[in-house]
């Protein structure tokens, strides 16, 4: 029987992959995350960048995508007022703060648990108000130089993942994960749950796009446990664009989004990340984007939009180059099997980026 | 410089996989009386036409049906139902030989995750056992059904000139051209074979040239094949260029490509009016972008492989239409949005002069965009 479940996920995948836009409805999904109603108030993550993971009478307990994020809450008369708000993947500092009309609401944080990255408080929202919530580390919003992991493709490997959170943690300077996708080998709901509780290891949050791996299954379930694919948000300053090529391409709902991020982003210090590389710099293998000049008019793009950083995974090396004079790591160093005969292994990246200078390192940090 | 000695000693293989490749140069006469006389059913009718064909098969609903359930998974099953067991048996050994290739070469990719070090060469041996796999389904299809039809047969002369206008529509989510002028322009002069393409849209001053020739190592040369069938080897060389005004950069680069073809008949009777292509090349290629200057030469591997018929029997009308897939990843098409970026986009085509010195051709492609196209070709000098 599953043997024929993985016979119809790799038909499915295939008529995926002959279909022009694979990833459209993907890119639909995106525009759905954070979104609830419960107990007459509806909450909104702003940019989808928290999934909504449970909703009960009086507690909302979300996944957090991004460093700092926004939720509206839009409460009806007679809704629910008392509110248990729990943020898991959440920086270890973070803290919640509430408004209603400009004035602050008062919010109780409640007693830490053992994990630094979940965090849970108590929020009074007044019934027929709209209130804005932000969950955030204090001064996510002031430029600051800081440091941030960057890694990819865990795949098959999640039962060693830990050595690699472990040397992450022994870094204090390191702020959160920023994942290339492929967590899981086919992004089956036991995969993601064990990742998810893999993750318990890390001190810090990761934030993730997905890879080709979670599309393998008939029914991806990503968006249910990490959110977006293609997801944009700042801190102390710098912008990061995360983008679903899972498909080896870019929908183009996407790339609207893109569009207005690059934007955003033109005058600032802006770093993208991607699972499959736009372009491969071993051009034989091509472990890069189905069409090069798609690739190609995707690069002039984000070299117009001024674009300091391309970070991708799905090559399980290390590699350094530059597309489009955009300087360029692939770095899937998670676990999944490497590639041999270059010497490198399990890795990750730890990236120093001031947002006056730009990117000032990108360092080479093996695990074995 | 080892990749593409590895590269072109893959072709060789392939080539040689499929028997007789090596004596491309022997006539058709020679090639169909090399297969023996007992490994033909001799129930047909012999065919009609100035060309020498062996008797033909009769054509039969068992082995028809057979060649699909189960022949599809094991080629050959219709032809050794009918009683052909000299086809059955390359069959499977065309069969078991790119299953072999797939597997030698998928295997190691692999375990080596994809290595620098040995990809090339890795690759063009997948490559190779899929071709070989494609050719070998196709050929056990074309094999059941063909004897319920005359075969075509491999034009004895081509002009040295043709030359092409026409219409080319893309669908391509990644950008907004629609409409293309196609121009082209082939010419033969024995043993080379020159050709320029040119695609404009006008609307977007997208524009893509490519110029290019060939030369023939082993075969008849298209212009003057006489008596002799369409097995060749081509070594092919091209440049190219492609303009993106609306997206800012340009791609231009040189590609080397070692083309081979396979008449079927030398496989089996049953396969004449059919032939198999494969071909692995290298291409260097650069996009040039405004303001900052990329600083990699991006290298790509070319590989195709089809498989097609001849249309018509000797007379003015004469072409031929090919099914087939190809690796690239810079043309139109682009490649297909499934396999992490490793898979290149399918094709049909067909080219046939009709009458006088007019023809058509015709193209489908799929990839990441689809692309058709519709030329009428004006041919001069070549009459039949």
């Amino acid at each position: 029987m599953r043997s024929i479940r993985q016979g119809a996920a790799v038909l499915a995948l295939l008529a995926a992959g002959c279909s022009q836009r694979p990833a459209e409805e993907r890119a639909l999904k995106d525009l759905r995350v954070g979104q609830v109603d419960a107990n007459g108030v509806s909450f909104t993550v702003e940019d989808g960048l928290a999934v909504v993971r449970k909703v009960e009478p009086g507690t909302l307990t979300l996944w957090g995508s991004a460093p700092a994020f926004h939720v509206r809450a839009v409460s009806s008369a007679g809704a629910s007022e008392e509110w248990t708000v729990v943020v898991r993947n959440a920086m270890p500092d973070a803290e919640l703060s509430a408004l209603v009309g400009g004035e602050p609401l008062l919010v109780e944080a409640l007693p830490e648990g053992p994990l630094p990255t979940v965090k849970t408080w108590k929020v009074r929202v007044p019934a027929g108000a709209e209130a804005r919530l932000t969950v955030a580390p204090p001064l996510w919003d002031q430029p600051a130089p800081f440091r941030f992991a960057a890694l990819a493709d865990v795949q098959e490997a999640m039962p060693r993942v830990g050595d690699i959170y472990r040397r992450i943690n022994a870094d204090p300077t390191l702020r959160f994960i920023f994942f290339s996708g492929d967590l899981t080998q086919r992004g089956s709901v036991e995969e993601l749950e064990e990742f998810q509780s893999r993750l318990l290891e890390s001190r810090i949050p990761l934030f993730a796009t997905l890879g080709n791996h979670e599309i393998i299954t008939l029914h991806p379930r990503y968006h249910e446990y990490f959110g977006r694919g293609n997801l944009h948000y700042t801190f102390q300053g710098v912008h990061f664009t995360m983008i679903d090529s899972g498909n080896g391409s870019l929908d183009p709902r996407a790339e609207e989004m893109l569009d207005g991020w690059l934007a955003a982003g033109r005058e600032a210090v802006h770093l993208l990340g991607t699972h499959i590389p736009i372009v491969d710099p071993i051009g034989v293998r091509n472990g890069a984007f189905a069409s090069r000049n798609e690739a190609a008019a995707l690069l002039a793009k984000l070299a117009n939009g001024k674009l300091d950083l391309t970070l991708y995974g799905h090559v399980h090396s290390y590699y350094s180059f530059s597309n489009a004079g955009i300087p360029s790591f692939i770095s899937g160093g998670g676990g999944a099997i490497p590639e041999q005969f270059d010497g490198v292994g399990r890795h990750f990246l730890a990236v120093e980026v001031d947002p006056a200078q730009g990117v000032r390192t990108v360092s080479l940090v093996r695990v074995d | 410089m080892m990749v593409r000695l590895w590269v072109l000693a893959l072709v060789v293989l392939a080539l040689v996989v499929l028997p007789g490749a090596v004596q491309a140069q022997v006539c058709e006469a020679q090639a169909v009386a090399e297969v023996p006389a007992q490994a033909l059913p001799v129930r047909g009718e012999p065919m009609a036409g100035d060309q020498e064909v062996p008797t033909r098969p009769r054509f039969e609903v068992l082995p028809a049906a057979v060649s699909v359930v189960p022949g599809l998974l094991l080629h050959g099953m219709g032809s050794l139902v009918a009683g052909d067991t000299r086809t059955a048996g390359r069959h499977f050994l065309l069969q078991g030989s790119g299953l072999g290739l797939l597997v030698a070469g998928g295997i190691p990719i692999a375990m080596s995750g994809a290595s620098r070090r040995v990809i090339g060469p890795l690759y063009a041996m997948t490559l190779t056992g899929v071709g070989i796999l494609s050719i070998s389904t196709l050929a056990n299809l074309y094999g059941a059904v063909s004897p319920a039809f005359p075969p075509g047969q491999v034009a004895r002369h081509l002009p040295p000139l043709e030359l092409e206008a026409g219409y080319q529509h893309v669908v391509d989510p990644a950008f907004d051209y629609r409409h293309f002028v196609s121009v082209g322009a082939l010419a033969r002069l024995n043993r080379v074979r020159l050709e320029a393409g040119v695609r404009l849209s006008p609307d977007e001053g997208n524009l893509r040239v490519r110029v290019g020739g060939a030369y023939r190592l082993l075969g008849a040369p298209e212009g003057s094949r006489g008596r002799q069938d369409g097995t060749a080897l081509d070594l092919e060389a091209a440049a190219l260029a492609h303009r993106y005004p609306a997206e800012v950069f340009t791609l231009a680069g040189g590609e080397l490509f070692l083309r081979g073809r396979y008449d079927m008949a030398r496989f089996s009777p049953r396969m004449a009016g059919s032939f198999a292509e494969m071909g692995v090349g290298f291409a260097m290629q650069s996009y040039i972008y405004t303001g900052p200057v990329d600083d990699i030469l991006f290298e790509q591997l070319l590989f195709s492989f089809g498989y097609g018929v001849y249309l018509g029997r000797g007379g003015p009308f004469r072409g031929e239409a090919m099914l087939y897939y190809d690796h690239r990843k810079d043309d139109f098409p682009g490649g297909i949005k499934a396999g992490g970026g490793v898979p290149g986009f399918v094709g049909l085509r067909g080219r046939m002069l009709l009458s006088g010195p007019w023809g058509v051709a015709a193209e489908l492609q799929a990839g990441s965009a689809v692309v058709g196209r519709v030329s009428l070709i004006y041919a001069l000098g070549g009459e039949p």
